[in-house]
């Protein structure tokens, strides 16, 4: 059987890639990549030209697929050089001193790009952009102003790694619970529409080993709730916490206000109802125990649907639900923000010997139709987040077509994190004072004092004028889709 | 064919001037030159190597600079960024921190190495395979140490359900949160490192042991002293040289503490398991800090360098009064 399923998973993969060229035929703006390509290796005489990309190893099973393809149609070879994604900033950095020339790609977060722009590791994109005309249509606000930094376009993303609610449809349509939940709260139960509902659901949603409840024997203890709150992963996920931006327009923080104050305490009251290791894990632990079913909920990369149905040992199998980004209700209207947790994009080296073709290669690559194959191939961790991939019957397949819309749905609502220089050593500032308030060890107003001052002493040391107006141009971009 | 050459620069009474690389190669050969050779080598080697970009580091720790601006644009900046790491409380958290971690876990690792050492030079059967068993964690690739750790540190791990037994007879909950609690991330990182480098501390002191005077050991139970006697008379300040080697390199090595700190709880949770090493690479490379970071290494080195000198002298010391004695 498991052999038959291999098999099946080969041919489908082999139809799609085998489909690829009839596609970008279709796709207008591979087809200009391709052109592109050809007519510059022609004209600068090349013989055996070569492209190299620093390549998050996420990627390593899926990507050279890609490039095997760009070969056939280009005859441009491609050397891949894995590294882990904590690693690749620095390695960018190195790269921005050395000035080597030996990566025509980079392949990273957009989080990596104000640093790297800063630099001048990496070049803008925009007189290629005129040139070639990539399609950015169907992408939501917040993912494609990503790719721009101080007011030019620096990279290219194609995927939407923007967080995701996911529930148990089990306990959600549980016809006790339902009642329970009604008469207890007054409310249907449904994908919470606000993070105050949803911590209220994850309270409700407990219960312990050998515990029977809604009609329900639990034979492990239930949590309420699942998320990121460990170092490097907190800063993530504390945004949907924050009601507006973090910074005023002159770059003050607004941790200490109110609202910031407020976002601190309910992100570390959500440890409550989380396993008690929960600021130890990171993907590796969450996502088995999301789909060992000892969680009500996940608030997570999408991803994470598809690990729950696919993983081998998933007892939650056909029983999950995706659900938009719960929001704050702010001045009475409800506002969703769904953080862009990661992502992927794809930047030219300031130091490639070739860095159009580099351009043309990354712009064939998340073009419409060659991007809706990346979303939709089984090893890959491309996640959906243009329009296009709601009729992509191999993305549908994949990832379910309730996932797709909602995560579709949800991209309306994905907003950036902070993208200026220093932005890693910001978003160390918020996660370490976190962490302080969730082990208790500091008040919330303590940890927004801390985390102003710390944020206040990057700025001036990067330089605040500059950091004042990179920071303007994003928000008037729409970057945060918050305004000032 | 040479001997009529060499017949003919004679009849004529001429030397035919010899080429470049035939002159260069007879200056290498003279007994001066030729002398020198090895020390030029090795001077070169550490000016290179060492003597250069030691100096660059220095000249960085100079200037302010982040590596998210190009070089060329860094300005001098005098001492500024001694001043800052002096007046950075993470820095000197780090360097406590640090000193904690190496201290508690260098002590835990000489007192298991030395006793499992002790244990299999009295071993009459299977001396070989213990020693082996003992020294394979030396050889575990870091990373894969601090992935397992990471497994059997989980709080429903294999290691909280071995321990939950005895805990939940005391009331404590067994769900220990090994990498997320302050403290018990710290003796996570403890547990990690001792369990990886007692292999160490084990090999120093089975040398060590092996190469005791036998003679001495006989004459004292000759003499009548009983084992204790032996061990703490005649064996013990015998070892101390093999303690102080054992002292020294483990708390060079542990000063450095990096790998069981990024696998296992990348600082956190806060800030409550950084190190020194891993502040330096957090400012480095995560921050691209780089002046900050040349700032504080130079700092450390200073102040280890201190410490490993002092380890050093004691050892030198250790070693003349046992030769004095002899």
């Amino acid at each position: 059987m498991r052999r038959a399923l291999s098999l099946l998973a080969g041919l489908s993969l082999a139809a799609t890639l085998a489909a690829a060229p009839a596609q970008a035929q279709q796709d207008p703006v591979a087809q200009r990549a391709v052109e592109g390509a050809k007519a510059y290796i022609k004209a600068k005489n090349l013989t055996n030209p070569k492209l190299t990309i620093l390549l998050s190893s996420l990627y390593n099973n899926s990507f050279p697929d890609f490039t095997k393809k760009w070969e056939e149609l280009t005859g441009v070879k491609f050397e891949i050089v894995p590294l882990g994604y904590t690693d690749i900033p620095a390695k960018v950095m190195q790269e921005a001193v050395s000035k080597t020339g030996v990566y025509d790609i980079f392949n990273d977060f957009p989080y990596t790009m104000p640093d790297a722009a800063g630099a001048k590791v990496i070049l803008p994109m925009d007189d290629w952009v005129a040139k070639y005309k990539p399609d950015f249509s169907g992408i939501a606000d917040g993912l494609k102003f990503q790719q721009y930094y101080d007011g030019k376009i620096m990279n290219l993303v194609n995927d939407g790694d923007h967080l995701l609610l996911t529930v148990r449809k089990d306990l959600l349509e549980n016809g006790q619970a339902k009642a329970e939940y009604k008469q207890k709260f007054n409310k249907d139960l449904a994908c919470p529409d606000t993070m105050q509902e949803w911590k209220r659901q994850a309270e409700f949603f407990k219960a312990k080993a050998g515990e029977t409840k809604w009609g329900v024997k639990f034979e492990k203890d239930l949590y309420g709730a699942l998320g990121y709150r460990s170092i490097n992963f907190s800063y993530r996920h504390f945004p949907a916490y924050m009601k507006g931006l973090p910074f005023d327009k002159d770059m003050k923080p607004r941790i200490t206000t109110p609202d910031g104050i407020q976002a601190i305490k309910d992100f570390a009251a959500s440890v409550e109802d989380m396993p008690k290791d929960i600021q130890g894990w990171g993907t590796p632990q969450i996502y088995p125990f999301w789909a060992s079913g000892q969680a009500y909920s996940a608030m997570s990369f999408p991803s994470i649907m598809g690990f729950g149905n696919s993983n081998p040992q998933s007892v939650i199998k056909g029983q999950q639900i995706a659900c938009l980004i719960p929001g704050q209700t702010i001045n009475g209207q409800l506002v969703r923000r769904s953080p862009q947790a990661a992502g992927t994009g794809y930047m030219v080296s300031a130091y490639s010997k070739h860095p159009e073709l580099a351009y043309l290669f990354i712009q064939w690559f998340t073009s419409p139709s060659i991007g809706d194959e990346a979303v939709a191939h089984p090893k890959g961790f491309w996640d959906p987040f243009r329009q296009s991939n709601l009729t992509d019957k191999a993305i549908l397949d994949r990832f379910g077509e309730q996932m797709v819309k909602t995560t579709i749905e949800n991209s309306k609502y994905a907003a950036s994190l902070l993208l200026i220089e220093g932005n890693y050593e910001y978003f160390n500032i918020l996660d370490k004072n976190l962490a302080d308030v969730m082990n208790k060890n500091i008040t919330a107003e303590e940890a927004a004092k801390r985390i102003e001052a710390g944020w206040n002493k990057v700025t001036n040391d990067i330089g605040l004028a500059g950091q004042q107006r990179v920071w303007r141009k994003g928000v008037e971009q729409g970057i945060y889709l918050d305004k000032f | 064919m040479t001997h009529t050459t060499t017949g003919t620069h004679l009849a004529s009474g001429k030397t035919r001037p010899l080429g470049a690389p035939a002159r260069l190669a007879k200056w290498l050969a003279s007994e001066r030159v030729f002398r020198l050779i090895p020390f030029v080598l090795v001077e070169g080697l550490f000016i290179v190597t060492i003597l250069i970009p030691f100096a660059l580091t220095i000249w960085i720790s100079m200037l302010k600079w982040r590596a998210n601006r190009p070089f060329e644009t860094a300005v001098f900046s005098g001492l500024d960024n001694y001043a800052g790491v002096l007046e950075n409380e993470q820095f000197w958290f780090s360097v406590g921190r640090t000193f904690y971690f190496a201290g508690v876990a260098v002590a835990l690792e000489l007192l298991i190495g030395f006793f499992l050492a002790m244990m299999v030079t009295n071993c009459t059967r299977s001396k070989k395979l213990y020693t082996t068993i003992f020294l394979v964690p030396m050889m575990i690739v870091p990373i894969v140490v601090g992935y397992n750790f990471s497994m059997i540190y989980i709080d429903s791990g294999p290691l909280n359900q071995l321990l939950s037994p005895f805990l939940e007879r005391f009331g404590i909950d067994p769900r220990i949160r090994w990498l997320s609690h302050p403290v018990a991330a710290q003796w996570a990182i403890i547990i990690a490192d001792v369990w990886q480098w007692t292999s160490l501390t084990f090999l120093i002191f089975l040398s060590g042991f092996a190469a005791l005077p036998r003679q001495l050991i006989n004459a004292a139970r000759v003499m009548g002293a009983s084992p204790m006697q032996i061990f703490f008379r005649v064996q013990l300040p015998l070892l101390k040289p093999a303690i102080a080697i054992a002292v020294v390199i483990r708390s060079m090595e542990a000063l450095k503490m990096f790998d069981p700190v990024v696998l296992l709880t990348f600082g956190g949770p806060g800030t409550s398991t950084q190190t020194v090493a891993y502040f330096l690479w957090e400012q480095v490379w995560q921050f691209n800090k780089f002046s900050f970071g040349a700032a504080a290494s130079i700092l450390l080195l200073f102040l280890f360098s201190f410490l490993i000198f002092a380890g050093i002298f004691t050892i030198i010391r250790q070693r003349n009064a046992i030769a004095g004695g002899r």
